[in-house]
């Protein structure tokens, strides 16, 4: 074990500060990219987990959000040509108000009417699934009770984290657009932190007349015999479209839609001040503990400096010791946006952080420390061996 | 690669300084520390340079080892003329090849164990890692560590770290070895493990050892004592050391 290594592990609590320097400015970083990722994610999260194999788009479309995404209805016969796609079906989803109800005793006082408070009101997104068994817009995690349940005519479910917003709980009956519709289920896992997503089967989208019957429809999902072979069908399927659409592997698209937040100049704004910060803060009290740490083996290393260990090798003990700071930090950074993710998720925010994100900030955590150790070399020239001959 | 190996030349000289002068500034003026020194050291002796605090002798071996840059005079050392004259790599190079150093506080890295200690000097002369670690564990057996080899710092006595802190200079087999009040932080037995094994690398393994120290008790160990005063020397004999001399406590 090197010099380096073998000081932090065993001066650890000298390093603490650096470490938890850094790890806060990951984990301003990370929470706050993922929280905004998590919100996307909100969106397109029946999508991305359905069973959805390849999802045909336009060819201009950079992700699920935004953008245009829709093609026209002849493209379902056309996938179908190649011979390892199964199913192919329309995205559909609409939006619309969503009222509960309350049962109002008509010789209740007004008094005791208003005490009741009055029935919320919502924007709500609506995303479908077909309940035909093992249909390809049925996220794999549904259950075959709650397929059954929104088979049912003007049928919905709900996620666990609107209930409250929303103002229902199973069983109850709930005005969608001035039409009643009844909660059959309540899915787990599906928070949506801007706006609570119903879900319901196409039919029943069909009946409340929000249904694409024209000659234009949603995304297309398609599902493959084989889905180990989408990354090659897909390819296929581009040559066969011809330019006229795109297919992206349900990986691809969800990689797209995560990226796909950060179009917003607003958040590019936010998660920049973050990152300017981190960074100002992670190299401050890196550098000042480093310093510290350093000035607190400064005679060591005066005795090595006079042994005849040259200053080049002194400045690699400290880069090499800076590396390893910031390696401990991006562990400890990870560590507790784990824990403030495992919170989040307990009310409903979904702070999503996919590996990239790990990578990238990680490596800024390594470099802020490599920083601070370029900055504290200075200190070394105090390592005068003629001071320790005194 | 033999911890016991001698250089062969005793007798021969190992240092030769001529005309040092080094001036400190305090205030407006200037204090002179040395004031023309004429110094030699032999391979195989133990020199003693003695003298109150503040005579200079630390600055001596400050100036004779290429620490402390003088403002006159030359140092001649080993096969070097005028090491001065080198680049300060070039001093740090010579150092690390062929001097030892042992200070008053012993300045071990809290966090290594013993044999870490004295492997990492052996590593930044570019031994390879086995070798490295047999000549450490070889080295500190030689000092009566053998036992402690595993120990941190923080588990050993005074003693014992000076004593790591010897085998960490004589693994490197160096030619020349100074001591700077290597006992004063000692008591009287540790303090007399301490000037034997200085003793030892001198006749066994050839190097000049150069002790500087204010404790007059040691010279019954020296084969040469020079007096400073005032940057001076005003006394330089020669003497034929008794090794079985004990050091009574401080």
């Amino acid at each position: 074990m090197s010099l380096a290594l073998s000081t932090l592990l065993y001066e650890w609590r000298r390093y603490m500060a650096a470490v938890m320097a850094l790890a806060l400015s990951g984990l301003l970083v990370l929470a706050m990219t993922g929280v905004f990722i998590g919100i996307g994610k909100g969106f397109t999260a029946t999508i991305e987990r359905s069973s959805a194999d390849i999802i045909i788009m336009q060819p201009g479309a950079t992700s699920l959000i935004g953008g245009p995404s829709g093609v026209p209805r002849r493209f379902i016969p056309l996938a179908y040509r190649n011979p390892q796609v199964v199913e192919v079906q329309p995205l559909d989803g609409a939006g619309g108000s969503f009222q509960s109800v309350k049962n109002v005793d008509p010789t209740m006082s007004q008094a005791d009417r208003a005490r009741q408070r009055a029935p919320k009101q919502q924007f709500v997104q609506a995303s479908i699934i077909d309940t035909t068994p093992g249909a390809v817009t049925i996220p794999t995690d549904y259950s075959q009770e709650l397929v059954d349940a929104l088979r049912q005519p003007y049928t919905v479910a709900i996620d666990e984290t609107a209930v409250t917003k929303l103002g229902v709980k199973l069983g109850d009956k709930a005005l969608y657009n001035g039409q009643t519709v009844t909660v059959v289920g309540i899915t787990r896992g599906y928070p949506n932190m801007m706006q609570a997503n119903i879900v319901m089967s196409r039919d029943t989208l069909r009946m409340l007349g929000q249904a694409d019957t024209g000659p234009r429809v949603g995304p297309l999902m398609v599902k493959l015999r084989d889905p180990a072979q989408a990354e090659r069908v897909a390819a296929q399927l581009n040559v066969l479209g011809d330019g006229q659409w795109k297919a992206w592997t349900r990986q691809e698209l969800a990689d797209a839609n995560a990226g796909a937040m950060f179009e917003e100049g607003i958040l590019v704004i936010i998660i920049g001040g973050c990152v300017v910060l981190g960074t100002i803060i992670g190299v401050a009290i890196t550098w000042q503990t480093l310093r510290g740490a350093i000035m607190a083996n400064i005679k060591e290393f005066a005795s090595l400096r006079a042994l005849g260990v040259g200053m080049g090798s002194l400045n690699r003990i400290v880069m090499e010791l800076s590396f390893w700071v910031g390696l401990v930090g991006v562990a400890a950074a990870i560590g507790l946006t784990w824990l403030v993710q495992m919170l989040a998720m307990a009310n409903a925010v979904i702070i999503a952080l996919p590996p990239v994100l790990l990578l990238i900030v990680g490596g800024g955590l390594v470099v802020i420390a490599m920083l601070s150790g370029l900055l504290s070399l200075g200190i070394l020239k105090n390592s005068q061996p003629a001071d320790l001959l005194r | 690669m033999s911890p016991t190996k001698t250089h062969g030349k005793h007798g021969d000289f190992a240092i030769e300084a001529k005309g040092l002068v080094k001036r400190f500034k305090s205030g407006k003026a200037f204090i002179e520390v040395l004031k023309g020194v004429d110094f030699d050291a032999r391979h195989g002796d133990l020199t003693m340079v003695m003298g109150p605090s503040g005579s200079g002798k630390s600055t001596l071996i400050a100036a004779l080892s290429g620490l402390l840059r003088p403002e006159e005079g030359r140092v001649d050392t080993l096969d070097i003329d005028n090491l001065w004259k080198l680049s300060s790599g070039r001093i740090d190079r010579f150092r690390l090849d062929n001097c030892g150093f042992i200070f008053q506080g012993f300045n071990l890295f809290p966090a290594l164990t013993a044999l870490q200690q004295v492997e990492v000097v052996l590593k930044f002369q570019g031994m390879p890692k086995g070798d490295a670690k047999r000549q450490a564990t070889e080295t500190l057996k030689e000092v009566g560590l053998g036992a402690r080899l595993n120990q941190r710092p923080s588990a050993l006595s005074g003693g014992e770290k000076q004593r790591v802190a010897i085998a960490r200079c004589l693994a490197k087999n160096p030619q020349i070895l100074f001591a700077d009040e290597p006992t004063s932080a000692l008591d009287g037995e540790n303090g007399q493990v301490v000037i034997r094994l200085l003793r030892r690398a001198a006749t066994e393994h050839g190097a000049a050892v150069i002790c500087v120290t204010h404790d007059p008790r040691l010279e019954e160990w020296a084969d040469r004592v020079i007096k400073i005063e005032d940057g001076v020397i005003i006394d330089d004999q020669r003497r034929t050391p008794n090794p079985d001399a004990t050091l009574a406590s401080h």
